[in-house]
């Protein structure tokens, strides 16, 4: 699989660019360097690495230079300065190295795009336009039209082949956009927030459409948006820009629950954390002890616990793995179920275990079927992370999981 | 980026110092209009009469004609070229038209022509237009037959498509260029200012100088006035295609080639098109004043007229250059915006 690597990418615009970098070295900011040369710093000092097969996020508002950052790697704009790189299978392409023709290479083979306002030709049938880079590649007009035909299949729009771009809905064109895309067998896609000009129902709609095909067409994504909820779905990593710089890289939840600066915690703010959120975030931690709770009969048990753990009136015993094995609440002996188990026929006598990767939203979901009883969070390892009570999940969609701070 | 540099650019003096230079201008002129004419009579001269009796400070006239007669001595095989080269299209083209029929019938005793052309033209036109285009085209063009005008208009519209072409074939690839490229386009916009402003009557005399009699410096006229809206529209509809779309044709690796024939071009096709209906209605009109130089057809018999005070003679030929602009106007117009 293929990734992208970008290493102190800068992009200054104007007519002599190299004018702004004693400024930015003096940690003079965007607007500063503006007022006094009149250059625009469109990205500063960017450096990150995707992982093989990701789906990594840019967001930041209009302006802070994601667009720019992302014409840098198919450099459609020329970075002024900085690495950017390609690597297929141990195979390493310096972008900001290639000369034209080389990097038309590149761009014809090895990385395509899509495009906010989706750029079909209005002059081309839907599959043609699916075929164009086919075209620049010089396949025959007849592989080219059986190849668009299935990739239109995929994305489910084969009936309107024949059609010309500007007779199809918004939603349509963006799926001819992402066909396109696809049809040139690059293995990386940018893309330009590619939903944004739709409306919410088919945004949301695309979005899980782009996530259900990205399970079966193996690409490596770099995608563009304004919307940090869009960010938290679609992203295994997000990094978020602010006036050309990244000002926060990290996976979903860590943006979430730890926001590096006030303009992130500001985005963070309205943004919904529950499809986020883990339950290893809001788990209360309990106190895990040798001595058997007073009361509770363990000489029947089998096996022997080897530890106990109390909260909220829950009983817990734990194996010496630290595994839950029984649990008690008023000296009622509780049924385990997990989480994903199917939870249609479970009395008052249940407890709920979440295993570390569910999110807030499931747990919610799960809660919600079944009892309120206190639910026993695991860790990876199967082991007890700690509790969590209705109160946990407010203060985990209120405060995005800052446990420490809301207390 | 070419288009980078042009945001970023700004004169943060220009318009201080733009309000200061007509400021100025403006408090010279007043002085002078109020204060001229009375230090004009205190020192005894009339300034104008100054200038008449002592001829004028820049002698132009002596200049442009001693550059021609140079140009057309120096240059003289060049524009024996171009001059059997315009002369060979144009004799062509009206052989061309001339070959197409006129039949002549006879009803009551009376010949009545039926021209060929007229029939051919039909479905064009239905095409290209309308039905009712279509049989406009064959009824203007029959009343033209049968005016006595037939071989008048086939040369007015030989000279018409000669021009047109040759303009044609200059206009659309400078426009191109000019489109994509914008040290061309600061270069060609004066120029083209320049020969949509003179005057046409203007150009018509060196043509003859350069180009002898005959069709040729008639050509030349009618390219150079008939040029401008090829150029012009051809650079709109380049520039004007989408930003992102020319993205897009970079972004799948198109080459400059590609781009300008796989994305330019079709974007550009409506703009381009009607800069060619443009360049053939311009040509039309200005073959018609080029039979001052004598240059014949339709223009040729308005000329005469005049000459001769026939005013019959002179409406009529008039009316046969209507029926022509209304037909090459429709079937260049909508032409555009149609799918191929």
């Amino acid at each position: 699989m293929a990734t992208i690597g970008v290493e102190h990418v800068y992009k200054v615009f104007g007519e002599d660019p190299e004018q702004a970098f004693p400024l930015m070295e003096q940690g003079k900011g965007k607007a500063e360097i503006q007022e006094e040369t009149g250059l625009v710093v469109g990205v500063q000092d960017v450096s990150f690495r995707m992982e093989s097969g990701a789906l990594f996020v840019i967001m930041g508002l209009s302006g802070s230079g994601k667009s720019t950052l992302l014409r840098c790697i198919n450099r459609l704009i020329d970075p002024t300065r900085g690495r950017v790189y390609l690597e297929f299978d141990g195979e390493r392409i310096d972008v900001t190295s290639l000369n034209k023709s080389e990097l038309r290479e590149v761009r014809e083979q090895k990385i395509s795009m899509i495009f906010q306002h989706f750029a079909l030709f209005p002059y081309r049938t839907v599959v043609d336009n699916v075929a164009f880079p086919l075209e620049i590649q010089g396949v025959d007009k007849a592989t080219r039209r059986e190849k668009g035909m299935e990739i239109l299949k995929l994305v489910g729009l084969d009936a309107w082949a024949e059609s010309y771009p500007p007779k199809l809905s918004g939603g349509m064109q963006q799926r001819v956009g992402l066909a396109r895309a696809l049809a040139s067998e690059a293995e990386l896609l940018l893309m330009d927030e590619p939903f944004s000009a739709l409306d919410p129902l088919i945004r949301m709609h695309m979005q899980a459409e782009l996530l259900n095909l990205r399970d079966r067409v193996r690409r490596t994504i770099l995608f563009i948006s304004h919307d940090l909820d869009e960010a938290l779905k679609l992203g295994d990593r997000i990094a978020i820009m602010e006036a050309g710089r990244i000002v926060q890289l990290g996976t979903p939840e860590e943006i979430i629950v730890n926001p590096k600066t006030e303009y992130v915690a500001n985005f963070v703010e309205h943004a919904d954390a529950t499809g986020v959120l883990t339950v290893t975030a809001v788990a209360k931690q309990v106190e895990v002890t040798k001595e058997p709770p007073k009361g509770l009969g363990i000489s029947r048990m089998d096996p022997q616990p080897a530890a106990f753990a109390e909260g909220d009136g829950l009983v817990i015993c734990l194996d010496a793995d630290g595994k839950p094995i029984a649990a008690y609440q008023d000296e009622v002996a509780m049924d385990f179920k997990y989480v994903t188990d199917d939870l249609t026929t479970v009395g008052d006598e249940t407890v709920l275990l979440a295993e570390h990767d569910t999110t807030l939203k499931e747990l919610m979901r799960a809660r919600l079927a079944t009892s309120k009883n206190p639910v026993i969070a695991l860790k990876e390892d199967g082991g007890l992370d700690g509790i969590i009570t209705g109160q946990e999940i407010l203060l985990g969609v209120l405060e995005k999981g800052r446990k420490e701070e809301a207390e | 980026m070419k288009r980078d540099r042009r945001n970023s650019r700004t004169f943060p003096w220009g318009r201080p110092a733009a309000a200061f230079v007509c400021l100025l201008i403006g408090a010279s002129l007043l002085a002078a209009v109020l204060c001229g004419p009375a230090w004009a009579q205190q020192h005894g001269v009339s300034l104008f009469e100054q200038i008449g009796t002592q001829g004028s400070l820049i002698p132009a006239e002596d200049w442009i004609d001693q550059a021609i007669d140079w140009i057309a001595l120096t240059f003289a095989d060049f524009f024996d070229v171009v001059r059997s080269v315009i002369n060979n299209i144009n004799r062509g083209l009206l052989a061309a038209l001339m070959r197409l029929p006129v039949w002549g019938i006879s009803i009551g005793g009376k010949a009545v022509a039926i021209p060929i052309l007229g029939l051919l033209m039909v479905p064009y036109l239905w095409w290209a237009s309308t039905k009712w285009t279509g049989i406009y085209g064959f009824v203007s063009l029959w009343l033209i037959a049968n005016l006595g005008l037939w071989e008048a208009t086939m040369e007015t519209l030989s000279l018409t498509l000669t021009a047109a072409l040759i303009a044609l074939a200059i206009g659309i690839p400078t426009g191109i260029l000019s489109g994509k490229s914008d040290i061309v386009e600061a270069v060609v916009r004066p120029i083209l200012d320049f020969m949509q402003t003179l005057p046409v009557f203007v150009y018509l005399i060196p043509a003859v100088i350069l180009f002898g009699l005959g069709a040729a410096p008639g050509v030349v006229a009618t390219v150079i006035f008939a040029i401008p809206p090829a150029v012009r529209l051809t650079s709109l509809g380049i520039r004007g295609v989408p930003k992102e779309l020319v993205e897009a044709g970079e972004a799948f690796g198109c080459n400059y080639w590609q781009l300008l024939f796989k994305v330019q071009l079709p974007m550009a096709r409506p703009s381009i098109m009607a800069g060619v209906n443009q360049t053939i209605m311009l040509s039309l009109s200005m073959v018609v004043i080029a039979a001052l130089i004598g240059s014949g057809g339709l223009g040729g018999e308005v000329v005469r007229s005049i000459q001769r005070m026939l005013v019959g003679k002179g409406f009529v030929a008039g009316l046969a250059v209507v029926f022509i602009a209304i037909i090459l106007d429709r079937a260049t117009r909508s032409v555009g915006e149609k799918k191929m």
